[in-house]
């Protein structure tokens, strides 16, 4: 791992007035960046919360700074807002004396697969991925944004090593839907993992009440959601389903924002 | 002089006060807790800086605080920190930002965006934004920012060059004295934006 004591790390992520979880795996994949010492300085910034993208840069002391958007995809948050909030005009901006180095996505990583099913494998311990389909679960429509694009990418990949007997696209608002999972899978075991960067209102409820393994319970959208994890595996529909918390909860993510930052520095060089 | 040098610099000074926080010289380190809380012996002892994110997240009936700056933070602990450089994380907790943009501001790197300036650079579903009134725009900052109830940081903007904001009270643009550690706003924050937007939609009822 790389040492950059002279520089600075800004994580950013989208945050939420209303979820209360919607910042927490950003700022414990900071916690874990801090903890190993990789970075002078780590920061996290936000669209919805505190600090703020027009906040950030003036809390930062270190004169280099690296931007990595802790995203699931590119798109009009990672193309747009943050470049146009941090006043950056490319990969590589000088402002005001300090050069701040803008990342990838982390969801762009191509880590993200291993990620993916290091999830998949440990919420169905002892299940045989040969009988098991997979499913990658996105939002799908309206966001503009290109996770749909990013979901099917990653079930690509994942399909092309052979491990598991399916592995599919499924969204929660667009064909293929995945309330529609028993009629778009055949192996006997289900395994759902939500590409999200973090549980709210979707993982905790909106899913599970598409799989039919909870029904609509007002007022999910905070810890009280994550019951549902807890309570793997469910029988329903003649298959045995295992559900994932969203996928940006994996602590891995910690390791793939400072693989983003070596991506850029290798870019660059 | 970086932040946290800044912050021991301060507490060396005698600064004591940041938003609804005190903080108090103990034998073990650094004591914060509610101002409210002053002289109470009943209260919950945390001890790590991690403790300050949750104890910020939410209010006294456990309703999430998207705004960290709004005048509601919960009561009924107190959190002992080893250091300044742990103080220094527990205020970037409770108070995000805050010690920075004040260091940035007495560097004079500080520029105030007038409300206009922030409508207007708005894109996609908060583009509408442009189209609240300068009168919409007084009486949703009378609401949402007022310093009871609303929000504790100091306005540093206006709404235009010639509009400043005339619908709260002087002492919402001036910064607290007494040594406070202050709380500003150099410019809207999204949480306006957003109410903004639904002024503009006619979601909510103005005034
Ligand atoms: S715009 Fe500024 S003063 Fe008003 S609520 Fe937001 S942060 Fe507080």
């Amino acid at each position: 791992m790389f040492s950059k004591p002279d520089s600075a790390l800004v994580i950013v992520g989208h945050g939420s007035t209303l979820n209360p979880d919607s910042s927490g795996p950003t700022w414990e994949h900071a916690d874990a960046i801090t903890q190993l010492g990789a970075f002078g300085e780590v920061h996290c910034a936000f669209w919805k919360e505190e600090p703020s993208l027009r906040q950030v840069l003036h809390c930062v002391n270190k004169r280099e700074i690296y931007v990595v958007p802790n995203f699931i995809s590119e798109g009009y948050f990672t193309q747009t807002v943050i470049p146009r909030e941090l006043g950056l005009n490319g990969p590589l901006t000088e402002i005001a004396g300090r050069t701040v180095k803008y990342c990838a996505p982390v969801g762009n990583h191509s880590r993200m697969s291993d990620l993916l099913l290091k999830r998949a494998a440990s919420i169905a311990p002892g299940v045989s991925p040969k009988e098991t389909s997979l499913f990658i679960v996105g939002h799908g429509t309206g966001l503009n944004d290109n996770s749909a694009v990013a979901a099917k990418r990653e079930v690509e990949r994942i399909r092309s090593l052979g491990l598991y007997g399916e592995v599919i696209a499924a969204y929660m608002e667009e064909d293929p839907l995945i309330a529609k999972w028993d009629e778009l899978s055949t192996q006997p075991n289900v395994v759902v993992v939500p590409f999200f960067i973090a549980d709210g209102l979707h993982s905790y409820e909106d899913i599970p009440v598409l799989l039919g393994i909870a029904s609509t319970s007002p007022g999910a959208a905070s810890a009280t959601g994550a019951g549902v994890f807890t309570q793997n595996p469910y029988r329903l529909r003649g298959r045995t389903l295992f559900y994932a918390n969203s996928i940006g909860t994996e602590e891995g993510f910690a390791e793939v924002i400072l693989d983003q930052v070596a991506a850029f520095d290798a870019a660059a060089a | 002089m970086d932040t946290n040098a800044a912050l021991a610099n301060w507490l060396e000074k005698g600064g004591r006060h940041i938003g609804q926080i005190a903080i108090a010289k103990k034998d073990d380190g650094w004591e914060l807790r509610h101002a409210d809380d002053a002289g109470r012996d009943d209260l919950q002892l945390y001890t790590k800086t991690a403790d300050a994110r949750s104890l910020a997240n939410l209010d006294d009936a456990s309703a999430y605080r998207a705004l960290k700056t709004a005048p509601n933070l919960r009561h009924g602990w107190r959190l002992i920190l080893p250091d300044v450089a742990s103080v220094r994380n527990a205020l970037d907790a409770f108070y995000p930002a805050m010690l920075g943009v004040h260091l940035a501001r007495e560097r004079g790197e500080i520029v105030p965006v007038n409300l206009r300036d922030t409508l207007a650079r708005q894109t996609g579903m908060y583009r509408i934004t442009q189209k609240l009134t300068d009168a919409q725009s007084q009486a949703l900052i009378a609401k949402s920012c007022r310093l009871d109830g609303g929000c504790l940081k100091t306005i540093l903007w206006r709404i235009s060059p010639e509009l400043p904001v005339n619908s709260l009270p002087a002492e919402k643009f001036t910064t607290p004295g007494g040594g406070e550690w202050p709380l500003l706003c150099h410019e809207a924050c999204n949480i306006l934006v957003a109410e903004a937007r639904k002024v503009v939609k006619g979601e909510v009822k103005e005034g």
